[in-house]
Formats: structure tokens, sequence, C-alpha cells
């Protein structure tokens, strides 16, 4: 190969300045919560868990935290049977006005979150439901729902009618086709579309940070309002449980899916 | 124990008949053609949602705010729409934010190519599931999360200001300016931009690579006229989904620019809950909207749609 050396060295290091910015802030703020210094400095004060400890004893941490498993689990919730159904009808089946119900489903991700975080806000608050949670977990599985129906339907496009086919022809009742045949098919792309709908819930700020008041909010609007009075090793310690959370989500996908999943290509 | 599996079956078999014959009940076979768009009702009811919400915000931003009473007057009116383009300070914050969105995808672009690249073509499994979970971690962290670690890391007594503090040298303000939400921008887009462009390399087959290499081409000549082309498809899907994604970003403007380096998204939260104007609010995010939607599709119709256009199955 012609400059096989000069390439690499090349494509290399463009790559690696890719991985130190993406890793970077990670090793950062693992680092920065442990320190045992009232603030954040470097070289860092000493180790200690004491930010840790202090988060649990603080009164809004832990319901913060538990409300936003509750939105995120409604957003997982919801998403699966509608982006499941959606994403089976838009590859199997061919109706009418098909494009304009692609570009209708596509919407969530045209419109720009703040805009659709207000108008959310607004229509809620027309109907009364703002400040309870479960529309907050609503909102998030709109505004994602693409994504759902994006993983699921790379699983319909890869499961070839003719097993489906078979199914009916052996005798089978269409909904005993559905259950033992479509849906084992497209499992992996149910997996990874609910994996990614529950982390992007898990960290959703902008849309929560409407949707939500101080009786309502969600860790990630917690963090946000905090950083901008002070910086403290508190929201170190915050962030590293979204850092576990993450590693977590990452495992679990490659154990389950394996995240080559999304080296295919189109 | 294997009469109860015996019974377990059967009463699986007894329900699904069941199952089947309620569906048949409900859905008499002359209504097939529909099953499709039964399948679709959930998601475009769900959807409906948000167009009611735009619904809203379409009606809103044609009532001029009533100064006396703080409410949207009733008849309608372009008023908000006449402020917008009369005050200075709108075109200032539409041009700083679309000159971003600009800078961030062509840079993000270049930047995520390589990587994706390579994590297509490398022969070493370690190296892929390397630079996956390099990918996917950051990807799975949110925006707060990591510009929060970008603070710490340029902030004023951050690592880098600490480290030219022990070298002797004066400390630079890395924070509160336009480079800096740049910069996080940028780094917050890369997990998006590489995983829209792998599937363009995966599709490219490593054979038409050889055979330009075969033919005497050097690997730079081979990118410029083999690869890049062919994977221009992922390219564009990702300079449009990284270029609409900059241009309404609200918290790396927020949290990197404290306050001076507003984009539009800021403008519009500003009006709603710092002016309580929702009618000017509600205008803003209509040009917003039209803004993006322009230049979305100028994009597609000069450059085609890439990897995101609409698909159909081939049968």
């Amino acid at each position: 190969m012609r400059g096989a050396r000069s390439k690499k060295i090349v494509l290399w290091s463009i790559i690696w300045f890719n991985i130190i910015t993406l890793s970077l802030p990670t090793v950062i703020v693992i680092g920065a919560s442990f320190t045992a210094g009232e603030i954040i400095q470097f070289p860092p004060e000493g180790f200690s868990l004491r930010w840790y400890q202090k988060l649990w004893q603080l009164d809004d941490f832990q319901p913060a935290l538990m409300r936003t498993f509750y939105v995120s689990i409604i957003c997982t919730l919801i998403s699966i049977p509608v982006g499941t159904l959606a994403a089976i009808a838009t590859v199997r089946y061919r109706f009418r006005f098909q494009k304009s119900i692609q570009v209708y489903l596509l919407l969530p991700f045209t419109i720009p979150l703040v805009v659709s975080g207000i108008s959310m806000m607004i229509f809620f608050g027309e109907i009364r439901i703002l400040g309870s949670l479960w529309p907050v977990g609503m909102a998030l599985c709109i505004i994602n729902l693409p994504f759902m129906i994006w993983s699921v339907s790379a699983s319909v496009n890869a499961l070839d009618p003719e097993l489906e086919n078979a199914a009916y022809n052996c005798g089978a009742p269409p909904v005993q086709a559905f259950l033992t045949v479509t849906l084992p098919a497209v499992m992996p792309g149910v997996i990874t579309g609910s994996m990614l709908m529950f982390i992007l819930a898990f960290n959703e700020f902008l849309v929560s940070l409407f949707l939500t008041d101080s009786r309502t909010v969600t860790l990630p609007v917690q963090i946000y309002n905090s950083i901008r009075s002070i910086i403290t090793p508190d929201l170190a310690a915050v962030s590293v449980i979204y850092i576990v959370i993450a590693l977590i989500a990452v495992w679990l996908l490659d154990r389950l899916v394996g995240l080559e999943i999304f080296l295919r290509s189109k | 124990m294997q009469r109860n599996q015996i019974i377990r079956t059967r009463l699986g078999w007894k329900l699904l008949d069941g199952i089947e014959r309620l569906v048949s009940a409900l859905w008499p076979a002359r209504f097939k053609g529909s099953v499709g768009r039964v399948l679709l009702l959930p998601a475009v009811l769900l959807i409906g949602i948000l167009v009611i919400g735009l619904g809203y915000m379409i009606e809103y931003s044609f009532h001029e705010l009533d100064l006396s009473t703080y409410r949207l007057k009733d008849e309608y009116s372009l008023v908000n729409y006449a402020v917008i383009a009369d005050r200075p300070v709108y075109m200032r914050v539409l041009n700083r934010t679309l000159l971003a969105a600009l800078i961030v995808s062509v840079t993000t672009v270049f930047l995520a190519f390589p990587y994706a690249y390579m994590l297509v073509r490398t022969r070493s499994a370690l190296t892929r599931k390397f630079l996956l979970i390099a990918l996917f971690l950051p990807f799975f962290i949110g925006q707060v999360v990591r510009a929060y670690g970008w603070l710490i890391i340029l902030g004023k007594q951050g690592l880098i200001n600490s480290l030219l503090e022990g070298l002797g040298l004066p400390a630079l303000n890395l924070i509160y300016n336009y480079p800096s939400v740049i910069f996080g921008l940028i780094q917050y887009m890369l997990p998006f931009a590489i995983l829209l462009i792998v599937p363009a390399v995966a599709a490219i087959s490593e054979d038409v690579e050889l055979a330009s290499e075969g033919l005497g081409a050097n690997w730079i000549s081979t990118f410029r006229h083999i690869v890049l082309p062919l994977a221009r498809p992922g390219l564009i899907g990702a300079f449009v989904v990284v270029f609409t994604l900059t241009l309404t970003d609200f918290a790396m403007p927020e949290i990197l620019g404290g306050g001076t380096t507003d984009f539009i998204a800021s403008a519009i939260y500003d009006s709603f809950f710092q002016l309580s104007n929702a009618g000017l609010g509600a205008a803003l995010s209509m040009i917003l909207v039209m803004i993006g939607s322009v230049i979305v599709a100028a994009i597609f119709y000069l450059a085609g749609t890439g990897t995101l256009g609409v698909r159909e199955q081939s049968r």
C-alpha cells in the first residue's frame, strides 16, 4: 500500500484528538469529585469521599434522582409499543401519503427542542397537566420517538418478509405470526431503541426545564441550575452518577445486542 | 413437571386462540388493507400532542403583548415579527448562531470522518471496541454534565490555568466567550456525526480502495476521488444534523458562554421567561423553525438527502 504510513499518522492523530476531547471532561469530572477541598482546583486537595457523602445527605438530591428514573421509565414504556408498531407500519405497509407520514413522524427531530419544549409547556398548561410528572415522561418520549422508530425499522428491514409468509402458509393466524416470528426478529432493534430512549430521557434537560417546577425538578435540570450559581465538588459527584449510568448502558448495550450493530451499512 | 408444562402450553394455545378470535372479531378481514394505518395511529396521536402545542405557538406569535395587563391582545397583528426585524440585537444573535452552526458542522464532519473510517476499516476487534466505547460513553452522558466537565477544565481555576500558573505563565480567559462555546459544541456533536457517517463508510467496498491504490493512486487521492465521494450521503447527513442541532442549541451557549454569547434559543427563552412576552418568543420560535427548514431544504436540494432520505423498502 502506498503511503500507508502517512495515512496512519494523519488519521490516527485526528482520531486521538477526538478521543481526548471526548473523554477529557469525563476523566476530569471523576477526578474532581474525589477532592477533599472545598472548591475544585488543580492539583486536587487530597482524596476523600466527602462529596458523595454530602450528596446523599442533601434533601433535594434523592427525590430528583427518583423523579429522573420515573420520567425515563415512563418515556421508555410508552416508546416501546408506539415506536415498534410505527416502525413495522412504515417499513412493511404501503399507504397513501407515505412520504408525508414519514415527514410527520420526523417532526420531533425537525422542530427545535426549545420550541417543542415551550409548545408542550403551553399545551400542558391549557389542559392543566403541567406540574405533574408523567407528562414530562410523555414529552420526552415524543421528542425522542424517531430514535425508537429508526432502530426498530433497521431490524424490520433486516427481516426477510418470506419468513412471515412462511408462518402464514403453515397456518399461523396473524397474531401468532406476529408474536412468534415478527416480534422476536425485531427484538434487537427494540432493545437498542429502548436503551437509547431511557438514556436520552435520563439526560434530557431542555424540555424538562420547561415542564418541571421546583417540586418536580429532575436531575439534569437541577445540575444546570446549580452550575449557574457556583461550582462546588458536589456537582462533580452528581455527574459521576451520570458517568456510571452511561457506563452501565454501554456495557448492557454491548452485551445485549453488541455495539457493532451501529456499524451496519445502509 | 411435564404434565404442568403440557397444561401450560395448552393454556397458552387457548389464550392465543382467544386473542386471535378477539382480533378477528374486532378486525374483520375486509379491513385488512388498513392494518398499516392502525399500527401507525399511536405514533401519529402522540406526535399530535407536539403539533397541537405548535399550533398554540403559531397563534401566539400573531398577538402583541398588552403592556398594561401583560397578556396577549386579542386582535391579530404582525407586530412581533416587525419588532424582531427592527431590533439589531436579534440580527446579531441570528448571525452569531448561523456562523456557529457553520463552523461547528464543518469542523465536526472533518474530525468525525477519520474516526468513522477507522471504526469500519480497522482489522483489530480490540481497536474497534475501544473506539466504540470512547464514542458511546460521552454520547450517553448528557450535554449538561459534559459542559460542566469543560467548565472545570477551562475555568478560571481550572486544569489548564493551573498548569499555566505552574509554568509561571499568565492565566487565560478560556470560558465565557465564543470560541469556548464553539469548542464545547464540536465535542458534543462528534458522536452524532460519527454515528451518521459510519453506515456510509461501511457501504463502501474495501476492494474499490484497493483497486484505486493498485492503479497507483496514493491514499490522499484515493480519499479525494473514491472514498469521500462515495461517503457523501453520510457526510451530508452528518452535516445537516450537526448544523440543525447547533442552530437550536441552548445549553452550551448558556453554560460555556455564560450569557456573553446568546444563541437564538436563549433569545426565545428570555422572551418567554424574562420579558414575559410569549408573543415575541413565539414569533422568534417560528423564525427559528423557518430558517432551519429553509437551510435544510436548500442543502437537500443542492446535495441530495444523504442518509437521512426517506427510504422505501425494496421488494
